[in-house]
């Protein structure tokens, strides 16, 4: 059986750092960061007040006229941005009747519709009035996936992971094998993230976040800055798309996932479990370590996160680890969790796109245990073909998406 | 031919009973797991019944420093899971450890202490919130968990949507399964009982209420008034049958396919129209290369809750028109447990294997003229293959199908 190749045909996000992809790689060329005061709830009794917020979010005027917004969150909202930017970007706008039925939507969750939940238990905890429990409709992951499938008219198969800081990519990864094994046709999949009290609250007790914009892979970097937004892509078995002509952005060459079995929140030391996802993901597409341009790392900025990645990266890819980029666009979109793998999948296929690296700001000072090249400087232009996006997770959940520039004959070495 | 995927090992932690030896019997039956909530508090005159678990220790289950780390949720998944481990037989080493895998589905996940961690953070503030109870607030924590206590490295994901979460886990194991993604996954789902999960959804209407009429599950029933809530986890060891067959385990069925739909409905109510359910059920029919002529018995996912009942009995009129399988409905006894998908999964595993069907509890007259299973029934017919039907609020459809195993196959 002819195997089946899974292409990416149209990309939207919104996050701190860019409303739709265009005014993305903007900032992403520039190495311009969206990290700033946190305004979307008050931060004053906080240790911390920065985020990556996605300021002045008017979805009303980003969205079709006549698209109902009753009941959808601040999350589902963001999404329903991205995802019709992913379609338009695709052509796919209106959505062909005929793909409606097979076509599905898979979502990496996070917190959801936990902001507008915050609210109503916050008055519920007061055990006075008896506040509406509306936003609850939207409580866990489930409800971005559905007000997506059910605004579309999508009765493909849908579904919503939720592995932490890696759900968006484990979404991606999910969607990619329902194409290749036939099926959906085409698939919507992404992540979506908002930030909220509790999260923000969480990490935080966990001392995990930097109070001033943090800085990946540095000497002195303090943790990590929360953010939010999301980033969907319109997945599309790669005869499909060549038939009807659509641009395509890059192939979806492999997904990997394990677990370090080791800790909840700390990352296993050696890296086993990071090493195990982005090996699966290169053997998942047949793609040997040298073929790798550039590493999108998970770079978080947490103490432990970046030399933990650098170590992984350095054991898995050997001597071609110094020879590679590797570079951390949290510090340009903050750390949005349950969208980060989504978010950075579109960094991936901008880059490849774009012929260009992305830059880690803020990278000033070395780091004798993260010694590779973190494209400091700022962003550089060069061919990328392939790229490796890392994403890892409390509960030790990694995936790692391997993305590659689409080839007749493709990128397979082994 | 490919290797087939088989259920080599069950772990279950219900209301009907932990562990698999008194769950059966329980089941066939057709006791009810349904009684008056003394977990914890309920509202005044609220509803005040629930299937929940009692006496379960995880102590007996779990290492005493993994499990004090762990939520109840985590616990309980946990626990099932290495029955699941010990009845499958499958010895887990360092030679095999990375390539042993976790799906788990979960609709609210460990609601209970995401409630405490958010009851410090409202009324004391945030610096007094209790970092320990952070990773436990995650959705993704009993697969975590689940992890560290086995040292398992392979494929671990969570799956979060709603009432369907554990069945759409268990397809996507067998999915990895056959891809090769891994060598044997633990595959279920669970979730639990709290203040938190009865008071979301009282506030919807969605229970059978403790004010009016007559408190209780009713599926298929015309007394149908509303959901009563359970809990519980069950987890199945799925491996491909070779594999289970070169350890000389005899699994309890297969897995032979699965079907995923969407539909649009309403943000917290059923979809009004069959047709997502229907599709779903297809599609698990094609990916298993069968007719509907060939199910035999079909258990459904009603729970009581009228819209959902209606709208299931629609569906499975339309799917088998032209045939007439058994009917069981498991949530009258065990309660909407959310991810039942798991725990109904086990039990069909258990009929298929034991050609015995549970009888539905709490009906007395039908709304469906299906072929419903009732206490003391004979069984009627060989048992071969098994629909489990997955319906969720906000229009999401997963259909799984189970097939028995062939005389001398599996030996």
């Amino acid at each position: 059986m002819e195997r089946r190749r899974v292409v990416v045909s149209g990309m939207g996000t919104v996050n701190a750092a860019g409303c739709g992809s265009v005014d993305f790689v903007q900032s992403l060329r520039q190495g311009r960061s969206g990290i700033g005061p946190v305004s979307v709830f008050d931060t004053a009794l906080y240790r911390t007040h920065l985020g990556g917020e996605v300021r002045d979010f008017r979805p009303g005027e980003l969205l079709p006229r006549g698209i109902p917004r009753r009941h959808m969150s601040r999350c589902d909202l963001m999404a329903m941005v991205a995802a019709f930017e992913a379609l338009g970007d695709a052509g796919l706008r209106p959505l062909p009747q005929a793909l409606q039925k097979a076509m599905g939507v898979v979502i990496g969750g996070g917190a959801g519709g936990m902001l507008e939940c915050e609210e109503v238990y916050r008055r519920w905890l007061e055990g006075k009035a008896r506040p509406s429990f509306a936003p609850f409709a939207s409580f866990g992951c489930a409800a971005t996936a559905d007000h997506l499938a059910a605004t579309l008219g999508l009765m493909g198969p849908k579904t919503t992971f939720m592995t932490a800081c890696s759900s968006g990519a484990t979404a991606i990864g999910y969607a990619c094998d329902l194409v290749r094994d036939g099926f959906a046709e085409v698939m919507l999949a992404g992540g979506a993230e908002p930030l909220c009290r509790i999260t923000y609250s969480a990490f935080n007790a966990l001392q995990a976040v930097d109070a001033a914009p943090c800085r990946p892979f540095d000497k002195n970097r303090q943790g990590l800055n929360l953010g939010e937004g999301a980033a969907i892509l319109v997945l599309e078995e790669a005869g499909h798309a060549l038939r009807r002509g659509a641009v395509i952005y890059g192939e979806v060459l492999g997904c990997g996932v394990s677990c370090d079995a080791h800790h909840m929140t700390a990352p296993d030391p050696e890296g086993g479990g990071a090493i195990l996802a982005m090996s699966r993901a290169l053997a998942d597409a047949g793609v040997s370590p040298q073929q790798v341009d550039y590493i999108n790392a998970h770079g978080t900025a947490t103490p432990t996160n970046d030399p933990i990645e650098t170590k992984a990266i350095k054991t898995l890819f050997g001597p071609h680890a110094v020879r590679l980029a590797v570079s951390s666009t949290k510090a340009i979109t903050g750390h949005t969790l349950g969208a980060a793998g989504a978010i950075e999948a579109v960094v991936s296929l901008l880059a490849i796109h774009h012929r260009f690296i992305p830059p880690t700001l803020r990278h000033e000072e070395p780091d004798p245990q993260c010694d590779l090249d973190y494209v400091s400087e700022g962003a550089r232009d060069r061919e990328v073909d392939i790229v490796l996006s890392n994403s890892f997770a409390f509960g030790g959940n990694n995936t790692a998406l391997l993305f590659g520039r689409y080839r007749e004959g493709g990128h397979r070495d082994v | 031919m490919s290797d087939p995927i088989a259920i080599s090992g069950i772990g279950i932690v219900s209301p009907l009973g932990i562990s698999l030896a008194s769950f059966a019997p329980r089941l066939f039956a057709g006791d009810c797991g349904i009684a008056p909530l003394t977990l914890f508090a309920t509202g005044e005159g609220g509803p005040r019944l629930a299937a929940q678990v009692d006496g379960f220790r995880p102590q007996d289950y779990l290492r005493p420093a993994t499990a004090r780390r762990m939520d109840r949720l985590s616990q309980m998944v946990a626990a099932a899971a290495r029955m699941a481990q010990d009845d499958a037989g499958l010895p887990i080493d360092a030679g095999n450890r990375d390539h042993i895998g976790v799906t788990v589905g979960t609709c609210f996940g460990g609601t209970d202490v995401a409630a405490t961690f958010g009851k410090v953070l409202f009324d004391e503030g945030p610096r007094r919130v209790n970092p320990i109870l952070v990773p436990n607030t995650v959705m993704n924590a009993p697969a975590g968990h689940l992890a560290i206590e086995f040292g398992v490295r392979g494929v671990n994901t969570t799956v979060n949507h709603r009432e369907v979460a554990a069945e759409t886990a268990i397809g996507h194991a067998a999915a990895l399964l056959r891809r090769g993604r891994a060598a044997a996954i633990f595959s279920g789902g669970g979730d639990i009982l709290s203040p938190f999960a009865m008071t979301v959804f009282a506030r919807f209407a969605a229970l059978s209420p403790g004010d009016a009429g007559e408190e209780g599950a009713f599926p298929f029933d015309r007394r149908a008034n509303g959901l009563v809530l359970g809990e519980g986890a069950a987890i199945l060891c799925l491996e491909p049958l070779s594999r289970a067959r070169a350890r000389g385990v005899r699994p309890y069925c297969l897995l032979a396919g699965c079907g995923m739909a969407s539909a649009p409905a309403p943000a917290t109510g059923w979809p009004t129209s069959p047709e997502g359910s229907v599709l779903a059920m297809q599609r698990a029919l094609a990916a298993a290369g069968i007719e509907a002529a060939q199910v035999d018995v079909v258990c459904a996912s009603a729970n009581g809750a009228p819209a959902l009942d209606r709208l299931e009995a629609l569906a499975i009129a339309q799917v088998f028109a032209g045939s007439r399988p058994r009917v069981v409905a498991e949530k009258g006894a065990l309660g909407e447990g959310l991810s039942s998908g798991a725990t109904r999964a086990a039990a069909m595993a258990l009929s298929l294997r034991d050609q015995r069907l549970a009888p539905v509890v709490g009906l007395s007259q039908p709304i469906a003229d299906f072929d419903f299973v009732r206490k003391g029934d004979a069984e009627k017919r060989p048992l071969r293959y098994g629909l489990l039907n997955g319906i969720a609020a906000g229009g999401t459809f997963v259909a799984l199908i189970f097939k028995a195993m062939e005389e001398g196959e599996g030996q």
